[in-house]
């Protein structure tokens, strides 16, 4: 099986550093409301709290059930927070960190962003490079309205 | 513009009675739609959030209708409420203001439980025979006669200066157990009767929902005589209203029942029939077999299965053993009987209680569940029925009356479908009137991080921890809840080492008691169980936090829950989101109701409990309550608690 990569490019003017925090939650409420199991992987602790806390104040409409590595369930929430390898299988990967994660090619979806900010859209164009490198199958995709509602 | 319409408005009889009044569009539509519930004698279903002024949105309309009724007769109106503080702020506060603004000269009455009124036989009685009386009991008694020679309703609420709780209580008031009722040498004078007989004539009578279906389960003598004469029904705190009527349309057999027997008639020997030793022994005998049977269960009070626990040979004997001793004292006050009044009342009670004792032995019957609990002294058996929607929708059905259940809290995931399916209420209108609370800017709800599972040794520890800064932030208005006696005494024995603040534990005393002191002493943080918080009415600024150890789930282990449950699985239901949710969700919505009740108020909620969080039914939670500001970090809720404090040192 074959894994497939989808950077989500930040448009230019979503300058703020945590805009892509914001777009991962949505990505997570995207599968979860497909019933696909997530893991998020943060850089590190702090990253890791600062999603917890954006899930945790959506809109009860949209709520989605997550964990932080180290509480919650046996074998974690829908949604699983962490900066640390994960412990579970699941389909679907989050990556919020500067590199792509060795245990990448488990999973047979990742969600990498491509952030507005130039240092940061540069690590994205080697993680890009580093996806195809393995053989995962990549693709890029605009930000578009159906996907922060749907 | 009708005349509710009319009430309301910016030029209306509530802006002439009430300075500074403005129109709510939200009490306007309630007070709407329980006119037209009462004109077309329909059933009302409405959420009011805190705040809305659902009171005056029933009230209005009731006694508009009480008022015109074209020449004819007024409707008469019973309106039921939670509790007795409630009882007296609606008949005592609420109730004259709308009288005044309609300018209506409707009949009020206040009724309140049997055990309210002064039993002037019980007195004359007590006058005879009391014991040693200690220092305090002496004194209160004192009190007690002097009152009891000028009062004209005989309510023991006017003895300001007998505290609650006192011991000569007991000694004074009647029970249906020991009432002498018909027989009774003083029921020309009685206080009970004069208050029923005056509910039955007033235009609008102020009762509570445990009177409320007492009268319709006739678990009373002289009941069954207010509800087929009233056309309004209005339930305030509705949500309570299932549970009551279970418990009234069941059986109970209590020990403090049997005591209370056995020490009447030992007071019967002692006074009156003192040739028959035999009552005295009997009694005593009797006595002692209940308090046994007490010690062989667990020291805290508990629930649990009454049908597991029967067949078991150490019960099933103790229990044997009742009724042998129940059966003798029975045998010997048939003896006596005609005697005096007091000894026949004894001997109905006897035949009543081995009655019941039958009921409570015969454990196999179906869709009934068997359960006990048990108090520090006492064990009570409970035989509930599993339902009582159809007994109740029958009685709504035959009353001609409209019916309104109203309270802050009835919704669950914005549905009443589990309160009305509770009750068997069909064809009921709904409405649902969000909170004017800004929520989102008053409070806020924290979920901390990291929490131990439940059954982990560290869970006391984590959870002072958690409650040590916000403790320090609040200065003390805070309440710590707990599903479990044992954890609240963990956290409570760590707590005392580390912080300063003076504590207040449920169980080392009463529990209104224990809400002066938490009131009077800025400090003082109060450790409870959940259920404490439920009616509990403190004033706003001080409780600014409350930390709860658990989502207030039922236990698994309670028998009524278990026998509800198997019940609706029977029926292909699941049990858990039929049954267990809601009643956690209603719960919950009540504790923020505490939380925050006015328009300043601010407040934290702390649940120590991330299944909220990572449980695909934490959403219906969420849903259900009010928009507070979440978080989960404990940092956030200090800070607003520090900020709160500091306000209000400030303000004073």
């Amino acid at each position: 099986m074959q894994t497939h990569v989808i950077f989500t490019l930040m448009p230019d003017d979503a300058t703020d550093e945590g805009a892509h925090l914001v777009q991962a939650c949505l990505q997570a409420a995207h599968y979860f409301r497909h019933n696909q199991r997530v893991f998020i992987y943060t850089q590190n602790q702090a990253d890791a709290h600062q999603i917890d806390e954006l899930l945790w104040s959506f809109d009860p409409d949209s709520f989605i059930p997550h964990n932080l590595i180290g509480e919650g369930p046996k074998n974690g929430a829908a949604v699983e927070i962490s900066w640390q390898k994960p412990t579970s299988r699941r389909p679907v990967l989050i990556n919020l960190t500067s590199q792509v994660p060795d245990f990448a090619g488990q999973f047979s979806q990742i969600i990498d962003f491509v952030p507005a900010n130039e240092a940061l859209k540069q690590q994205a164009r080697d993680r890009f490079r580093t996806c195809r490198q393995w053989g995962f199958q990549v693709d890029t995709q605009a930000v578009h309205a159906a996907q922060s509602t749907s | 513009m009708t005349p509710v319409e009319h009430a309301f408005s910016q030029s209306g009889l509530l802006a002439k009675a009430i300075a500074g009044y403005s129109p709510r569009q939200a009490q306007i539509d309630m007070a709407l739609e329980v006119h037209e519930a009462i004109n077309n004698q329909s059933s009302l279903i409405v959420e009011a959030g805190t705040g809305t002024g659902k009171t005056f949105a029933y009230l209005i309309p009731a006694l508009l209708a009480n008022k015109a009724s074209d020449g004819g007769e007024g409707k008469k109106v019973i309106i039921s409420t939670g509790t007795k503080n409630l009882q007296e702020q609606l008949f005592h506060k609420d109730l004259p203001l709308i009288r005044k603004a309609l300018a209506t000269n409707a009949q009020m009455a206040l009724l309140k439980g049997r055990s309210n009124y002064l039993c002037l036989y019980r007195l004359d009685q007590y006058k005879q025979s009391r014991g040693q009386l200690d220092a305090q009991a002496l004194s209160d008694f004192v009190n007690v006669q002097t009152w009891a020679t000028s009062t004209i309703s005989g309510d023991i609420g006017e003895l300001v200066n007998v505290p609650e709780g006192s011991t000569v209580f007991p000694f004074i008031t009647s029970t249906v157990d020991n009432c002498l009722a018909k027989d009774c040498p003083n029921i020309k004078e009685c206080h009970l009767v004069n208050a029923r007989q005056k509910a039955i004539d007033a235009d609008v009578v102020v009762v509570n929902h445990h009177l409320f279906f007492a009268d319709m389960a006739l678990k009373d003598t002289g009941f069954g005589e207010l509800i087929p004469k009233t056309d309004v029904v209005i339930f305030d705190e509705a949500h309570q209203i299932a549970d009551i009527a279970s418990e009234y349309f069941g059986e109970a057999l209590s020990t403090r029942l049997l005591l209370d027997l056995c020490s009447d008639v030992i007071q019967i020997y002692l006074t009156t029939l003192t040739d028959v030793k035999q009552l005295g022994k009997a009694a005593e005998k009797l006595q002692r077999t209940c308090q046994e049977f007490r010690l062989l269960f667990n020291h805290d009070p508990e629930r649990g299965n009454w049908r597991e626990k029967l067949p078991q040979p150490q019960f099933s004997k103790a229990f044997a053993d009742i009724k042998t001793d129940l059966d003798f004292l029975y045998q010997v006050i048939k003896l006596c009987v005609s005697r005096n009044e007091a000894i026949d009342n004894c001997f109905d009670r006897a035949v009543e209680l081995l009655a019941k004792y039958e009921i409570m032995a015969k454990v196999d019957i179906f869709g009934i569940s068997f359960w006990y609990e048990t108090t520090r002294r006492h064990v009570v058996l409970h035989q509930t029925p599993l339902s009582i929607a159809e007994k109740f929708s029958e009685n709504i059905k035959n009353s001609n009356a409209g019916w309104v259940f109203t309270s802050a809290t009835l919704a669950v995931n914005e549905s009443f479908d589990h309160f009305s399916e509770q009750l068997g209420i069909k064809h009921a209108a709904q409405l649902l009137l969000d909170s004017p609370f800004d929520y989102a800017k008053q409070s806020q709800l924290i979920v901390p991080r990291y929490l131990p599972q439940p059954h982990h040794n560290n869970r006391a520890q984590a959870l002072v921890n958690i409650a040590e800064p916000l403790i320090k932030a609040s200065a003390g208005a805070c309440f710590m809840l707990f599903t479990s006696y044992r954890m609240m005494h963990l956290v409570a024995e760590i707590l005392a080492q580390t912080i300063d603040n003076p504590l207040l534990v449920q169980g080392t005393m009463g529990k209104r008691k224990l809400l002066e002191e938490f009131e009077s002493n800025t400090d003082a943080v109060l450790l409870a169980t959940a259920s404490f918080w439920e009616g509990v009415d403190v004033r706003g600024d001080k409780l600014t936090c409350v930390i709860i150890d658990k989502l207030p789930f039922a236990s698994p282990d309670d028998p009524l829950l278990q026998a509800r449950s198997e019940d609706n699985k029977r029926q292909g239901g699941d049990p858990f989101a039929d049954i267990q949710l809601p009643q956690a969700v209603i719960a919950l919505k009540q504790g923020v109701g505490r939380l925050i009740r006015d328009v300043k108020d601010k407040g934290v909620l702390v649940i120590c409990d991330d299944r909220i969080v990572n449980r695909p039914y934490g959403q219906v939670f969420l849903k259900s309550l009010p928009d507070m500001r979440r978080s989960r970090n404990i940092d956030s809720a200090a800070t607003f608690l520090a900020s709160i404090s500091a306000e209000r040192s400030h303000g004073e």
